[in-house]
């Protein structure tokens, strides 16, 4: 009969690294004969562009031009070990071993540098690829120059390695307590969403979304409006189109293509205004944060809500598909009130359909 | 700093652009034979026979593996966190979901590798499919088909991961209203624009050269070194740049049996799946049962909750015993709660085996939690953005596992979205702040699990460095 | 038979019903068009047949016999990027890339038989078949709306 308006909100936040950590990120750096920066890093890049974020933090963990560093991740003949590209890891952990291989390399350039100059490496610093005196900048040598010193005259290759690895947190089998903190860092993001609500189809149209994320620091801004944008269409369809059991727990009428597994396309796109702020971490590089992983997690809160909002009806089993609005706007629940407590979805909890209410999980020790 | 902050283009940029980026389906090695397998068409059952003889005498045919060729069969990708090993590379004795691989064959061109397929003979014993995780572990449920039984049991001594922190049921007591909800988000594919892919080339010294789309080169490695008892230096693998994963591509789907028939065929292999073998047969997103019970006052704090989480795992292990524990970890949300009850179970289903997919644990989390906390407000007539604010992460609060919170963010991002979206909030919320709680923000039932100022974890801040 | 690939005569010798995405890829290694879904579904394989975008993977080799087709490496080269791809580049429009060939492609042809003016809904309605997984197809909306309107600093990226 009519097209109503909602809007739905979430807050959430997200572990950078692996839960309980234990999971090392290792680069080594080499300097050509011309000063030249070759990275060896073994993070893989699935889009989220960590050789870009990776390169932009030697470059300046070095002190050199961007374009002087050239990035290999290829193969793992001659990278070192990056457990993966998962748990929001690839910026700060694999970013930190590339910083800190690039740190080591630096106190070479230094030393080098230092004996050319005759000044102490305490007294210098590296700007846009050359050594100067601080203070003094007419007192300089380039890295270029170093280098070539370094091949040909004092003998040395001049490199750099790091290793980023947490210990692992050990967890309290009984309580779930930790002693050691077992992430990097928590990022958090809040999210809007605007939705409007056929009730004669059950169909919601996203019209908005607003999200605001802390990633510690924005390495590559337009890199994380990436992973932002990506995360808000993979969480729409996470909300309210893909389901791979579309009958679940049923295994039957699964999608088999893109025709009948629904992946959200151009003409699912709402408006979206992205907003990044950027409280540091303590010790990631630059002060990053992460964000690939999270982004797709607040959406289809918001939209459940924004549903409800819209309609006045609690959809909790994801996909929110025109289908399960319209037999929730069917049904009209109530939640059942028994003293105090406010029961919603009964039918569907376990004690609902299990033959001895669950106790198999809610009869363990307490 | 010039390049840090800076919107520098990306590295691979030109490349992509330019159509020259290079993915493994994209590289070329003369010889390479191609990779089908045969996977169960039934959601369980036992295997009474496997009969490869005449997909061996086919024309084309260059290799052919099951289970007896596999060095070390039953492999867990997790075995260093303690988890232990369920799953066969090739399904031996019995297949416990539908696409379970059996056999897979390598020969001159897909259609030959095909027909292979088809000629290998299986003779089956099928198994009423358990499907429920609700139900699973009820006392009639019958024989399950895991060996370790319905419920993963090895959470330390327990069969689930469990959080206890103060007080849940004397908060229950306390409460003017227990808001009580269940949650089921569902199993959903990673879908890349790229689908699996493996190129395994066998070099002259006696190496494999591995293409991989793998989001973890030295991951997969490790497991196809241990399925192959290989040290890792006879194995090379080659990639970096992926069409996409988003946390499908570290389950190693097709590296291992393409490294076995390379071996034998002495032949570079390559396994391409079909959008028909990605959408049915490769990992999917967990489903998720959550049951939250929350203890709450009518002026809006949350003193307690109680939380019951079942996760369906499917026909194995994976990694699912890491996601249960990451979500009991994060159960809390964004938010302080001081009394705590979790109970977290991972259960066995005839289903693909799920795995990690963008926001591993925490997806579902957000989900309920969420969710849940928008019928809170509705029930006691609060603000949704005031009740999140009022229960936000401080510093110096204590998480679920007694994390003390250094530099939450809560309070910031939700003020900076109620700001930009124009919501309503009392001048007290709006002047809301991440600093250490106290006055009216530190009620008697915070007090406990607040930790004294300046006190951290261990390693909260990291002192890792590089090499000498 | 014959075919022409950007702007190159080939002989290609494959049963008549061989898609033009084997051809292109296996028979004469051209690998931008990428295998998505081999049904048509994703736009991966685009290509343009005689200036239209088509799904290679749909088509069989006999279809385009004496057919003129253009993929991504015709466009341009790393030193001299054709609009199309510079606005991509530009706009950070691909992140993993690999339905980036396909895009591009059908951006292509609407630069071509556009005017230069263009709406972002049109741009939308005419790239709706393509999928892109990783984007949010923000930046790619923005990318060939550029391109169409021609806003793009042509040559090389910033």
């Amino acid at each position: 009969m009519a097209k109503h308006r909602g809007r739905g909100f979430a807050t959430i936040e997200y572990p950078t690294g692996m839960n309980q950590n234990g999971d090392p990120s290792q680069a080594w750096i080499k300097l050509k004969p011309d000063g030249r920066v070759d990275v060896f890093a073994g993070t893989v890049d699935i889009g989220q562009g960590s050789k870009t974020v990776h390169t932009q933090i030697v470059a300046d963990a070095l002190g050199v031009p961007y374009d002087w560093v050239t990035m290999d991740n290829s193969n793992t003949d001659s990278s070192a070990v990056c457990t993966g590209t998962f748990a929001s890891r690839g910026t700060f952990i694999g970013g930190n071993a590339v910083r800190y291989a690039a740190e080591k390399a630096r106190e070479r350039i230094l030393d080098i540098a230092s004996k050319e100059l005759e000044i102490s490496a305490d007294d210098l610093e590296i700007v846009d690829g050359e050594v100067l005196a601080k203070g003094a900048p007419d007192r300089k040598i380039s890295i270029p120059d170093v280098a070539g010193a370094a091949t040909y005259v004092y003998g040395e290759l001049i490199t750099g390695n790091g290793t980023a690895l947490k210990p692992l947190a050990e967890v309290d089998d009984d309580d779930g307590s930790v002693t050691v903190e077992p992430h990097s860092a928590i990022s958090y993001a809040a999210c809007v969403i605007d939705v409007e609500v056929d009730d004669e189809t059950g169909e919601t149209t996203v019209l908005k979304m607003l999200q605001v994320y802390d990633v510690g620091r924005a390495i590559n801004p337009t890199l994380v409006e990436g992973q932002i944008e990506g995360g808000a269409m993979m969480g729409l369809g996470l909300g309210l189109l893909e389901s791979s059991y579309p009958y679940y727990p049923s295994v039957e009428h699964r999608g088999e293509q893109f025709g009948s597994y629904l992946a959200p396309a151009l003409e699912d796109l709402p408006e979206l205004e992205n907003v990044i702020l950027e409280n540091p971490s303590v010790d990631g590089p630059f002060g990053a944060k992460a964000i690939g992983e999270m982004a797709n997690n607040a959406q289809p809160p918001a939209i459940a809500a924004a549903i409800h909002d819209a309609v006045g009806v609690w959809v909790t089993e994801m996909p929110a598909t025109p289908e399960r609005v319209l037999r929730a706007l069917d049904a009209k629940r109530e939640p059942r009130r028994e003293g105090k407590r406010v029961i919603y979805d009964e039918e569907i909890s376990v004690a609902g359909v299990s033959a001895d209410g669950g106790q198999a999980f809610w009869g363990v020790d307490a | 700093m010039k390049a840090v902050g800076a919107r520098l283009p990306r590295y691979d940029g030109i490349a992509h652009v330019t159509g020259r980026t290079q993915y493994v389906d994209d590289v070329r090695v003369h010889g390479t034979l191609w990779c089908k397998a045969l996977r169960s068409p039934h959601h369980s059952a036992l295997i009474l026979s496997i009969d490869t003889t005449k997909a061996r005498a086919l024309p084309g045919v260059h290799a052919i593996v099951t289970h007896e060729d596999v060095p070390h069969n039953v492999y867990g990708h997790l075995e260093g966190l303690g988890v232990p090993a369920d799953e066969p590379l090739l399904a031996e004795g019995d297949v416990r979901w539908k696409g379970q691989p059996i056999a897979a064959v390598a020969a001159e061109s897909e259609e030959i590798a095909q027909a292979a397929v088809d000629a290998i003979e299986v003779r089956f014993e099928q198994r009423e499919p358990i499907l429920d995780i609700r139900t699973a572990a009820d006392p009639d449920a019958g024989e399950h088909f895991h060996q370790w039984g319905a419920i993963y049991p090895h959470f330390g001594p327990h069969n689930h991961r469990r959080v206890r922190k103060g007080d849940v049921e004397a908060a229950f007591d306390a409460a003017d209203v227990i808001v009580e909800g269940v949650y089921r988000p569902q199993a959903i594919e990673h879908c890349p624009l790229e689908t699996q892919v493996s190129l395994v080339v066998p070099e002259p010294s006696g190496r494999l050269t591995i293409y991989s789309c793998t989001q973890a080169m030295y991951f997969s490695m490790g497991v196809v070194a241990a399925h192959l008892e290989w040290p890792l230096n006879k194995l090379k693998f080659v990639g970096g740049t992926v069409g996409g994963g988003f946390g499908g591509k570290v389950d190693t789907a097709t590296e291992t049996i393409c490294a076995l028939l390379a071996i034998q065929a002495r032949r570079p292999v390559k396994w391409r799946f079909t959008r028909e073998e990605e959408f049915l047969t490769s990992s999917t997103r967990a489903p998720w049962h959550i049951e939250i019970r929350d203890a709450v006052t009518k002026d809006g704090w949350i003193l307690g909750r109680r939380m019951l989480t079942l996760h369906d795992a499917g026909g194995y292990a994976r990694f699912s015993p890491y996601g249960l524990t990451k979500h009991a970890f994060h159960h809390t949300g964004a938010y302080t709660i001081p009394n705590l009850r979790f109970d977290g179970f991972v259960l066995f289903t005839n289903r693909v085996p799920t795995t990690a997919m963008r926001g591993f644990g925490v997806t579902s989390v957000s989900l309920a939690t969420e969710l849940h906390l928008s019928r809170v407000a509705e029930q006691l007539g609060m603000n949704p953005l005031e009740l999140r604010l009022k229960n936000a992460n401080r510093v110096g609060d204590t998480t679920g596992n007694r994390v003390v919170m250094h530099d939450p963010s809560t309070v910031v991002v939700t003020l900076a979205a109620a700001d930009a979206a124009g919501y309503e909030l009392g001048e007290d919320y709006r002047a809301m702040t991440s600093e250490r709680r106290s006055g009216d923000l530190l009620p008697e039932h915070l007090v406990a699990q607040q930790a004294p100022d300046g006190e951290h974890l261990a390693t909260y801040r990291a002192t890792n460095g590089g090499a000498r | 038979m014959r075919l022409t690939v950007n702007g190159t005569e080939h002989e290609v010798v494959a049963p008549p019903l061989t898609t033009l995405l084997h051809v292109l890829r296996e028979e004469l290694f051209v690998t931008s068009p990428k295998a998505g879904c081999q049904q048509g579904g994703c736009g991966a394989c685009t290509v343009l047949v005689d200036g239209e975008p088509r799904r290679a993977c749909l088509i069989p080799l006999a279809a385009v016999e004496g057919a003129a087709i253009a993929t991504v490496e015709g466009l341009g080269e790393a030193d001299e990027l054709s609009g199309v791809q510079a606005a991509f580049h530009e706009h950070y429009a691909a992140q993993c890339g690999f339905c980036t060939s396909g895009f591009v492609m059908a951006a292509q042809a609407l630069v071509v038989r556009g005017d230069g003016a263009i709406e972002r809904e049109e741009v939308i309605e005419a790239l709706s078949g393509h999928l892109c997984r990783c984007t949010g197809y923000v930046k790619i909306v923005d990318a060939v709306t550029a391109a169409v309107r021609s806003e793009v600093t042509t040559g090389s990226p910033a």
